[in-house]
């Protein structure tokens, strides 16, 4: 069975892998010394430093300083992290961190409009990605080009081919990138009541024999969220005089402002996110991919049972099936859905877990107990970044708990069950699907990334 | 209810596709009004069957569409928009290919006259998808996957060895991270070549590496590592651990109770393998130094055979606070009296531990054996509050019995404890008893029991009540939400009052759970005090500002646009009765009507209409009518809703034409009826009659109407504006059909022959066309 850390190099190698190597064959170049990689990767560790010593500072800079930029979890500084730059294109939201970094003591903030800049600030080492989606994928391959570090927030992009140019991005300028969710390692898995090791182990054991179906389902504890979602027949409103609304869409398509497309209900459109399963998917599905041992692997098909969604507005939806190729299943339950009876978190053909960690198996806990803990994670970002270790969700298995919310999206939007070849990471016979894959990009946006 | 037949000349302009009809003998511009009517589609049938209907009647259909749309500030596009994306989405299904052409081609004539430049934008994003090989956008083009493979490319494996070299750890570590491409054997022979020459610190780095990639060729390098100090050593320890066999076994045992140990006992737990006999084998020639991370292990994998070694040490001074933590892993039911023994005489600070052991010998055993266990334990020691907790956690009504017992006796403390600690709601009395002492966790402990296990809404309600008397500010707030989950009117009055709660925490939980409440039980609830109260909620949360709040709010809006008065069943006025009107529907019942009695519903004082579009689905009254004056309440609850009154018609047919006539009731303000012709507004006499075009009143409000047929003279009144009022005969000049071989009817205005115009007598009916309108207070008298 995998785990988190077998990379997935096979899917940007594969192709590469094979034409270099026959390549190589024939022009015996490889045996020829050549430099693995420009001096220039390493940002501001550049020519005269060597890797960040473990007594020193980091230092970090935060791009978005709406909701979650501004939360009491990210919005720290200490000894090890320190916070020195603040990015905004909402004056109100940059002075109103500024203030809240004053009150806290943190020091001088070096303050941006636009996010290149803090990028490129050479006392910033590691970029916190804290902007609505749309962004994400721009501001990850800008930030590893300058040689620097990324935090990003879920969901990692928004669309597939996005999160393939950051795991691209990141991978070739040899950067440590840490996607924010993480019940893969620590707390307690909402409605498992535990964390995932236990099932993990439970899983990995064969107990539960195998394929699995997962349910994630307000049945088995977890919530959607059904109230992220659009308003449609807008009427445009003018643009707040501190608030930058063409910066703010950036790559998204220019339409009209109103504030409900902006901060805090921006979920509701396509063209930024896509509703509770774009904020909570990758909470949900994450540990999910992690306990069946997929990080390597993606569905094959995505079946949906929705109301039509508008174009714009994002909606709700009944449910969202993803199979995998060798039979396992994810089933997302949503508003309206009617399950019947005891509705098992997962479930095998030998045995079921309920909520609560409810199962079929006799005394589990004891079986659990006598099998090998999961192989271990690294789950300090400050010191996979002293130590340029992966971090244990990174820009790999991050894509593919990401690509699985972005299929579902696809799927809604289009109304229809969608097949994936997970070699590819594209749609099988639906160009119309593939569009939705790689995205244009408003103006030169495209071009970086 | 009409569908909207189409005068030929006035679409002369189009392609022919316009006066297509489909098998239900429908129009195109029908069929898009039709379909409108539906949006958004409920589920993906009812969306197959809507955008087939669009899409063969591409590419005219579609772009009418588009030609629909207005800018924002004009007015509503919602609907025309879910048909457009939904028409596009189907025709983009490789498997509706057939009319992807047609599609596109009314995307791209209406998009040609477009004038708003968002709309303009929408329908190019539809066209897109569409036209997928014609990709003239930018995208990702200036660095395509071909641009990194080029850098990539030059990376060799010599390249890394070269680099290992470096003084620069990034540079090292990132040159072996590149080299993951080129796992395998032999990659690691190379390695492994030029590995003695390394430094230390690059030897760690290769060591974790190896571990990384499980390369069971380089154990013995990795083996020959392990003692070696710093990262080196303890690199050499993980990797050995991750890839597995009994030489990393054995060679990880024997680090245990050296200065690698927690690393070791670390890799142990993780092994890649089943350890559990080589840790056996090496308990039972234990030495002091390695005992006890060896009965840790133990303990962490059940190994149940060494606990006769686990006893023993605990004997010993030396490892006995170990060796007691451990022995919860170890122990089997049979050994579960000896453990009891050893709790009720243990010094305090290992009881938790043999509590644990305790618990875990027992836990194999049944519920009632457990419970027998338990029992003889408390007989037989004196210190029986330390079984309490493991009784608890039986669980049973036994359980409970002899816990409350306890607690009664003796006021025990250490009982109520374990009570709170039992899910069974059986424990709910006693912990009210222990709250009302002012013992704050047992009545937080009550109201969770009672909130998630009182079936009952209204015992419900009078538990939490009987909380909150004795409760503070805090456990008040949290009696608020519950109530949420209780839906009576008594609970919502509670909330009405909290709502206005001095205390933020109070008043917030009561907001919320007002709405909750109202939603669940709106019909028992009296009007005014709802709209009150909810107004009330949304005011606080609007002011906390919290985006989900916001939510919420709209919530509440939405809620109350839909809340109804009350609505008392419907009597005739003293002057009516006198005139000898007879009540057709009172609110209450259909009993008077006939035909589609699941597509039309009595509900809250109403008839809900659900019928979708067709001659079966429609209401008739079981009498028939000849001359009568016909009055209702009418009220659209959907924009663009479609309904329409049968005059002297049969049962299944088409009141229209078969009928007398259909008097049409549609919200034709909707947008989406922005090709309606005269004849086919609300209160015309469909095709034969236009009606006086009306503003209907918003959604949700009643309107009043009257029709009275006398002869071939018909009169339309609403809300005492008189719309129609003309004879049918006279309209069409006698010519209720076409004349012998004449193309069409050119004396009726919609062209169509109307055969049964001249019924004498037939039922009245409503002709539903989808759901979104409600009727009341339906009353007829003959002429």
């Amino acid at each position: 069975m995998y785990n988190c850390e077998l990379y997935a190099y096979h899917i940007i190698f594969n192709t590469m892998d094979q034409s270099r190597r026959s390549f190589l064959k024939k022009s015996g170049v490889g045996i020829a010394a050549l430099t693995i990689l420009p001096r220039r990767v390493f940002g501001k560790m550049g020519t005269d430093s060597s890797i960040i010593a473990p007594s020193d500072q980091l230092t970090k800079g935060i791009i978005g300083t709406g909701g979650i930029g501004k939360s009491s979890y990210h919005f720290t500084s200490d000894q090890s992290y320190r916070l020195v730059a603040l990015c905004d294109v909402d004056q109100k939201h940059l002075d109103g961190a500024v203030e809240l970094a004053r009150t806290k003591g943190f020091g001088e903030m070096a303050t941006y409009h636009d996010f290149r800049d803090l990028i490129h600030d050479p006392n910033v080492d590691v970029v916190h990605v804290a902007t609505p989606p749309h962004w994400h994928g721009l501001m990850s391959c800008e930030a590893a080009r300058a040689g620097k570090d990324v935090w990003c927030e879920k969901p990692m992009t928004r669309t597939i081919g996005e999160g393939k140019r950051v795991m691209e991005a990141i991978k070739r300028n040899g950067r440590v990138f840490r996607l924010n969710t993480w019940f893969r390692f620590k707390d307690t898995f909402y409605g498992l009541g535990t964390k995932v090791e236990p099932l993990k182990k439970l899983v990995d054991s064969g107990l539960l024999g195998w394929p699995l179906t997962v349910r994630i389902s307000g049945a088995t504890g977890f919530a959607w969220k059904f109230y992220w979602v659009g308003k449609e027949n807008l009427i445009p409103e003018s643009v707040p005089e501190y608030f930058d609304y063409d910066m703010w869409l950036g790559p998204a398509p220019y339409k009209p402002y109103h504030l409900h497309r902006t901060h805090q209900t921006f979920r509701g459109y396509w063209d930024y996110d896509g509703g509770g399963l774009a904020d909570m998917g990758q909470h949900y599905i994450d540990p999910v991919q992690y306990i069946l041992g997929k990080d390597n692997d993606f569905p094959v098909k995505v079946e949906i049972d929705a109301p039509q969604q508008h174009p714009d507005a994002v909606g709700t939806w009944r449910s969202i099936t993803y199979t995998y190729a060798d039979g396992c299943k994810i089933i997302l339950e949503g508003q309206g859905y009617e399950s019947e009876g005891k509705v098992p978190y997962i479930e095998g053909p030998k045995g079921k877990v309920f909520q609560g960690f409810e199962c079929t198996i006799p005394n589990v806990m004891d079986v659990i107990n006598e099998l090998p803990d999961p192989a271990p994670q690294n789950t300090d970002f400050v010191d996979c970044v002293k130590t340029r270790k992966n971090f244990a969700l990174n820009e790999i298995n991050g894509f593919h708990s990401a690509t699985i919310v972005n299929m579902g999206v696809c799927a809604l939007r289009l109304n229809r069950t969608l097949n994936f070849d997970p070699a590819t990471q594209t749609f099988i016979n639906d160009p119309a699907a593939n569009l939705l894959v790689n995205q244009p990009m408003r103006g030169e946006w495209g071009k970086l990334l | 209810m009409k569908r909207f037949i189409t005068i030929l000349a006035a679409f002369l302009t189009l392609s022919v596709a316009v006066f297509a009809q489909d098998s239900r003998n429908r129009a195109v511009d029908t069929i898009v009004g039709d379909v409108l009517a539906q949006m958004p589609a409920e589920n993906a049938a009812s969306f197959k069957l809507q955008m087939s209907d669009l899409a063969k009647s591409a590419p005219a259909s579609v772009e009418m569409l588009v030609g629909m749309l207005q800018s924002a500030e004009k007015g509503a596009n919602n609907k025309i928009e879910y048909a457009i994306n939904g028409v596009t989405n189907f025709a983009c299904d490789p498997s509706n290919e057939s009319v992807k052409a047609a599609v596109l081609e009314g995307l791209q004539n209406g998009a040609a006259k477009l004038d708003d430049s968002n709309n303009k934008q929408f329908i190019e994003t539809q066209i897109r998808l569409l036209t997928p090989e014609v990709q003239s956008a930018p995208v990702f083009t200036s660095v395509n996957i071909k641009t990194y493979s080029k850098e990539w490319d030059k990376i060799s494996e010599k390249g890394v060895l070269k680099a290992l070299k470096s003084d620069d750890a990034a540079y090292r570590v990132t040159a072996l991270r590149t080299a993951d491409t080129f796992a395998g054997e032999e990659f690691y022979a190379l390695l492994a070549k030029s590995y003695p020459k390394l430094s230390d610190a690059a030897k760690a780095e290769v060591i974790y590496w190896f571990g990384f990639h499980k390369a069971a060729s380089q154990l013995p390098l990795i083996l020959s590592e392990i003692g070696k100090a710093g990262q080196l050593g303890f690199n050499a320890i993980e990797a050995a651990g991750k890839i597995g066999g009994p030489e990393a076994a054995d060679a990880l045992i024997g680090r245990l109770g050296t200065e690698d140990c927690e690393a070791a006992y670390q890799a142990l737990l993780r092994f890649n393998g089943d350890i559990r006999a080589k840790v056996q084998a090496a308990l039972n020639e234990a030495t002091d130094s390695n005992i006890e991370p060896l009965m840790k292990l133990a303990a962490a994998r059940r190994i149940y055979d060494v606990a006769p070694i686990v006893f023993a040490n605990i004997k010993t001074p030396k490892h006995s606070a170990v060796a007691i933590e451990c022995l919860a892993g170890v122990v089997r039911p049979f050994q579960a009296d000896k453990v009891a023994e050893m709790l009720a005489s243990a010094p305090t600070a290992n009881i938790a531990p043999l509590q644990a052991a305790y618990a875990a010998a027992i836990s194999k055993l049944g519920v009632g054996e457990r419970y027998s266990q338990l029992r003889k334990a408390l007989v037989k020691f004196d210190n029986k509050e330390r079984f309490y907790d493991i009784l608890a956690s039986v669980g049973t009504e036994n359980a409970v019995s002899d816990l409350v017992e306890a607690y009664k006796a003796n006021a025990s403390a250490a009982a109520l404890q374990a009570l709170m600690k039992m899910n069974n709601y059986s424990t709910a009395s006693t912990l009210f008893e222990a709250a009302k002492q002012n013992n704050e966790a047992a009545l937080s402990r009550f109201i969770t029991l009672v909130a998630a296990n009182e079936k009952n809404a209204d015992r419900m309600y009078t538990k939490l009540m009987s909380a909150f008397e004795i409760a503070g500010d805090k456990a008040k707030a949290v009696i608020a939400n519950k109530l949420g989950s209780c839906p009576t009117l008594d609970s919502f009055i509670t909330l009405s009052q909290l709502v206005g709660s001095s205390d933020k925490d109070i008043a917030y939980a009561a907001a919320n759970s007002s709405l909750a409440v109202a939603k669940n039980c709106v019909d028992d609830i009296d009007a005014a005090l709802l709209k009150e109260c909810l107004n009330k909620a949304a005011a606080i949360l609007k002011s906390t500002g919290d985006s989900d709040d916001g939510y919420a709010v709209d919530d509440i809006k939405n809620f109350l646009s839909t809340v109804e008065e009350d609505s008392p069943v419907f009597t005739l006025s003293d002057e009516e009765k006198a005139e000898g009107f007879e009540v057709l529907f009172d609110g209450t019942n259909l009993d008077k009507w006939t035909g589609n009695k699941e597509g039309y519903l009595p509900v809250n004082g109403a008839i809900y209409v659900t019928a979708q579009y067709g001659n079966e689905r429609n209401l008739y009254t079981i009498k028939e009518y000849k001359d009568f004056v016909f009055r209702f309440e009418f009220s659209f609850v959907r924009a663009g809703a479609n309904n329409g009154v049968g005059i002297r018609t049969p049962m299944g047919v088409d009141a229209a034409y078969d009928g007398m006539c259909e008097i049409q009731i549609l919200d034709h303000d909707d947008p989406i009826y922005a090709n309606l012709k005269p004849y086919q507004v609300h209160g015309s006499v469909y095709g034969v009659i236009p009606a006086k075009r009306i503003v209907h009143k918003p959604l949700g409000e009643w309107s009043y109407e009257e029709i009275r047929v006398k002869g071939n003279h018909i009169t339309v009144t609403v809300n005492g504006e008189v719309i129609v009022d003309g004879d049918i005969k006279e309209a069409c000049k006698g010519h209720n059909v076409k004349a012998k071989g004449a193309e069409s009817n050119e004396y009726t205005v919609d062209h169509r022959d109307h055969p049964g115009m001249f019924n004498k007598t037939g039922h009245i009916g409503f002709l539903g066309h989808g759901a979104g309108v409600k009727f009341r207070n339906v009353r007829v008298k003959e002429l």
